[in-house]
């Protein structure tokens, strides 16, 4: 099978190459004038250019309709988490009892919640806490994770046996249990305890993608060649392993930043993350679920925001996995 | 003739357009015959092969032309349960990476049986000792004991011959070999070879031997046919190959292996790279690193010439070849 | 011989087999190389021959220090660089460089061809001063018979046999006086082959480099080197010029490894014989007393089991002398005659 497997996969290489270079008669290689334009058909763009995983990458994920969409729903989040002012002039915390559970009208589209406030103004301020929480909460995890996955996968040993067993032990640890135990004793009401806790509980699963991706990597020739050479443990890791090992990371990471959206919402329904006066998603299920039969609306947007968030960002965790994936190349 | 493979096409999509792996293909194979396919990777000696077991993957593979004749029926024209009854009792096919076409979860006890009992419906109990006895056949010592174990538990080269037993199983007229000792150490690859080249004479079966080695094809092959670029530029009996090359690529490939009994010979390196086969030259493909290279060579595609009644050559200058 | 600039002796390479995760115990040893002695001189071509698993990868890894020996010594120039570390250790590399198996694994994919013929000169910034280095490398590009302008190309755009001149011109880059090549052509297509093995005798004879060529491929180790060792389960049984390793074989490995190679002449077909072996080669980590080769070896008898053949001259041949007298660790030595001489009229 392997000779099948080899044989199909050389179409794919030697049809890929931009511009395949032929051989002169003196042995000196001379580009190929390759007819019926550079690359033959299909093929990139300009010769010369260089190709490398991310721009092939990028080539895909451009072509990738759940990326477009995915990608146009982030940018939007972005763009209201930073200014939501632009689209909900008003302020989420000004709110007005006397409007409690009313419907859609005119400048309020999606009604009022059990408190009066305005659905839609929380909504739109309550991506910033979603999209801080995320986004602070994945660096974090990505940055310890790998680091630490890395020079375990890197120097191995002993170093490697500890972390595989603090990490079992962190997956252990039941996170929505350990959420209400460790930050019911935190008084601090803003977003950092939601992401320490999330960095803490996360950066494991990371480790250990970057600790098997880096094994992997350490093990090929290129690595080997650079060390005959005499590299140091730093240009090793950081020129040869690195650039080679994080895709894996990246895609984790990816899909993991919707599902922190979704863990800070789900901690802050249990009133241990974000509580009020702050705005967030979670907050607002929370407070509008007594009143389902009333007011549904109150607890639709917020929940719908939230199950498009995370759906958008897993999303593009699968469109960038496609990408990266060599398998399917 | 047992097998006939006339003007066969085949296609490869794939994202950057597509790939022409097989370009008018014709070989036949009689009884107790076996016919070597020479080339280098992406030649589409493998992809013929497959197409000619049905095992291409379609897509992105793509049958685009020509017919496959086993004892005068066309394959390519069957529906797949008939070609499927074809495939193992009439030919079977040995690969390279045993290791990856073995099960490594099943005994391989059970995957020998297991040929009988789809194919011939037999019990388990008679399977498992028809199991053994194939085991024997192909030189497994202890088979007896053997029979149980999985592939991981055994060698490269008992792999390989349980690979053999296993085409064996149901006595198939055609066995088509793809690389079948290559992964393997030149020690082993002699045992393996040995006894490919006994059983094909015990059972008179026809071989196709697929390889990009010339030493292997001078050992057993009485046929050969040198593949490049998809199609075949030379066809002849290995006797009249090798002393004689009637095509520069076969002269390039005998003149750049090193040999063992030839020192200090310098050795001749054929220039350039085979063709991108998304964009095969125009003309004669091997044009642009040929020594020969004319005008008429970048325009008119060689059709396959007669040399001799047994012999033909996709050169226009074969003459010149076979006498230079 | 010319002046050695490498000499090995009694080189051994075990792995610990470990069973156990934070307490590990150690359950066997793998020999992987098991006593290796040879020499090296300048400007000449040592081949390695040997089947899988015999331990000459292991022996090229620890030539250019990737992997500690276990014991032994490997001297560059009489100075033993196997205790070496640190500034010393560096140094001593940049003479002895390494080209790799797979041209696919051997170039970093993220890096374009420039930087990587260029990382020597960033790992040893003396070798080249700063502002030099792009000439150097496109002239290290020329060398290798690739165009000079493929600098910022990256490695997916170029074929087997083009990476593999790539790595040979990382490995010229600091100039070293020993290159140790790791079946460097075996990944590659026939045709494409002979042109990397005749760059390598080219820059052989341009660059002075001695080479340390690894290979299971017996006619390619025949046409490059001027000596061959012929390595069997972590020892060299065979040691000889190349005539009188292919020629004149006294140790029944050897002579078993020769016959099993096909010849491209199918007129080879009937005239040869061919010896084959029975069985598979035993594991190292269960590595047989005596003699290793003894349990597929069609002489072997009770003093094989008991002592270990020595690799020296046997007896019988050293008084005669002649081509049959070289280094050979077998009791019962003798001269076979496995390679039929043949001389095809009329090879262009």
């Amino acid at each position: 099978m392997s000779e099948q497997h080899y044989e199909s996969e050389r179409v794919v290489a030697v049809t890929g190459v931009g511009g395949t270079v032929d051989l002169g008669t003196d042995g000196t290689e001379t580009p190929a004038k390759a007819p019926g334009g550079p690359g033959g058909p299909g093929g990139p763009g300009p010769r010369g250019r260089p190709r490398s995983l991310w721009s092939d990458a990028w080539r895909d994920l451009r072509r990738n309709p759940v990326f477009i969409v995915s990608g146009l729903v982030i940018c939007f989040l972005v763009l209201i988490s930073l200014w939501p002012s632009a689209i909900a002039s008003g302020s989420p915390l000004e709110c007005d009892l006397a409007k409690a559970q009313e419907g859609s009208q005119a400048g309020h589209p999606f009604g009022f919640d059990g408190q009066g406030c305005d659905v839609y103004t929380r909504t739109v301020h309550g991506a910033r806490t979603s999209v801080a929480v995320g986004v602070c909460a994945t660096l974090g995890v990505a940055v310890l994770g790998s680091v630490l996955g890395a020079l375990a996968g890197y120097f191995g040993g002993v170093w490697d046996a500890v972390l595989s067993r603090v990490t079992d032990v962190f997956f252990a640890i039941p996170v929505v249990l350990g959420g209400l135990v460790l930050l019911s004793v935190i008084t601090s009401n803003t977003v950092w305890p939601v992401i320490g806790f999330i960095v803490l509980l996360g950066w494991p699963q990371i480790a250990r993608i970057a600790r098997g991706s880096v094994i992997t990597v350490k093990q090929n020739d290129y690595v080997q060649a650079a060390r005959a050479l005499g590299a140091s443990h730093t240009r090793l890791l950081l020129r040869h392993i690195a650039p080679n090992a994080v895709a894996p990371v990246i895609v984790v990471a990816t899909i993991a930043l919707g599902t922190y959206i979704a863990l800070e919402a789900t901690l802050s329904y249990l009133g241990v993350g974000l509580k009020p006066p702050s705005v967030s998603w979670g907050i607002d299920i929370s407070a509008a679920s007594p009143y389902i039969r009333n007011a549904p609306h109150a607890l639709l947007w917020p929940s719908g925001a939230l199950a498009i968030t995370v759906l958008a960002f897993i999303m593009l965790g699968d469109a960038v996995r496609d990408a990266l994936d060599p398998k399917l190349r | 003739m047992l097998l006939e493979v006339r003007d066969l096409h085949v296609e490869f999509r794939t994202r950057d357009g597509v790939a022409k792996a097989v370009n008018g293909v014709d070989y036949q194979v009689d009884a107790g015959e076996t016919l070597a396919v020479l080339g280098e990777s992406g030649s589409g000696k493998s992809v013929t092969a497959q197409a000619v077991m049905g095992i291409l993957d379609m897509p992105p593979g793509r049958i685009t032309g020509g017919e496959v004749l086993f004892r005068g029926r066309d394959l390519l024209t069957l529906k797949e349960d008939e070609r499927r009854r074809v495939r193992g009792a009439e030919m079977a096919m040995i690969f390279q990476d045993a290791l990856s076409s073995l099960n490594p979860v099943l005994s391989v006890g059970d995957q020998l049986g297991e040929m009988f009992v789809v194919h011939r419906g037999m019990s388990k109990k008679d399977a498992r000792a028809r199991a053994v006895e194939l085991m024997d056949r192909v030189r497994i010592p202890a088979a007896r004991e053997r029979v149980k174990q999985y592939p991981h538990q055994f060698s490269g080269g008992m792999r390989q011959r349980i690979m053999i037993a296993m085409a064996l199983a149901l006595e198939p007229a055609l066995i088509i070999a793809d690389e079948p000792t290559t992964a393997l150490d030149v020690t082993v690859q002699a045992q393996v070879m040995e006894l490919l080249a006994e059983l094909r004479r015990e059972y008179r079966m026809g071989l196709i031997l697929i390889t990009h080695d010339l030493g292997v094809v001078a050992d057993v092959a009485d046929r050969i046919a040198v593949m490049y670029a998809g199609r075949i530029v030379e066809s002849a009996p290995v006797h009249d190959l090798y002393k004689a090359p009637a095509h520069p690529y076969t002269r390039g490939l005998l003149d750049s292996v090193p040999r063992l009994d030839l020192k200090g010979r310098d050795l001749c390196a054929i220039k350039g790279l085979p063709p991108n086969l998304a964009n095969v030259p125009p003309g004669c493909a091997f044009h642009p690193r040929c020594p020969m290279a004319r005008d008429v060579c970048r325009t008119d595609v060689p059709p396959l010439y007669e040399v001799s009644e047994t012999r033909g050559s996709a050169c226009h200058f074969w003459r010149e070849c076979l006498h230079g | 011989m010319a002046e050695p600039i490498l000499e090995v002796s009694r080189l051994v390479k075990h792995y610990p087999l470990t069973r156990g995760v934070l307490f590990r115990k150690q359950v066997g040893t793998v020999r992987a190389v098991d006593g290796v002695d040879f020499a090296l001189g300048r400007g000449e071509t040592l081949g390695i021959v040997g089947e899988s698993g015999c331990g000459k990868s292991t022996v090229a890894k620890m030539l250019v220090n990737l992997e500690r020996p276990t014991a032994g010594s490997i001297r560059y120039k009489g100075e033993d660089i196997t205790r070496l570390s640190g500034r010393a250790l560096k140094a001593v590399r940049r003479n002895i460089q390494m080209v790799f198996q797979d041209p696919y694994t051997s170039l970093n994919p993220r890096m374009t061809v420039g930087d990587i013929i260029g990382e020597p000169y960033d790992i040893h910034p003396e070798a080249a001063p700063r502002g030099d280095r792009r000439r150097r490398v496109q002239e290290l590009l020329d060398v290798v018979g690739l165009d000079p302008e493929y600098v910022n190309r990256y490695p997916h755009q170029f074929s087997g046999g083009q990476r593999q001149r790539i790595g040979i011109a990382r490995g010229l880059a600091l100039r070293p006086e020993v290159i140790v090549a790791d079946e460097p052509v075996s990944a590659l297509d026939v045709s494409v082959q002979a042109q990397v093995i005749n760059l390598m005798d080219r820059l052989q004879s341009e660059f002075d480099l001695a080479y340390v060529f690894i290979a299971h491929d017996l006619s390619i180790v025949r046409h490059i080197s001027d000596r061959v060792g012929v390595m069997y389960l972590g020892r060299i049984v065979e040691t000889g010029t190349d005539t009188e390793i292919y020629d004149h074989p006294t140790h029944p490995y050897t002579q078993a490894l020769l016959s099993a190679v096909p010849v491209p002449d199918p007129r080879a077909r009937e005239r040869r014989e061919r010896i084959l072996l029975s069985g598979d080669v035993p594991s190292p980590t269960n590595v047989p007393s005596g003699c290793r080769f003894r349990t597929r070896c069609w002489k072997a008898r009770e003093r094989c089991a008991v002592e270990v053949p020595a690799l020296a001259v046997p007896e019988e041949f050293r008084a005669a002398g002649g081509p049959a007298a070289h280094d050979s660790a077998c009791h019962f030595a003798e001269e076979k005659k496995v390679v039929a001489e043949e001389h095809r009229e009329g090879p262009a």
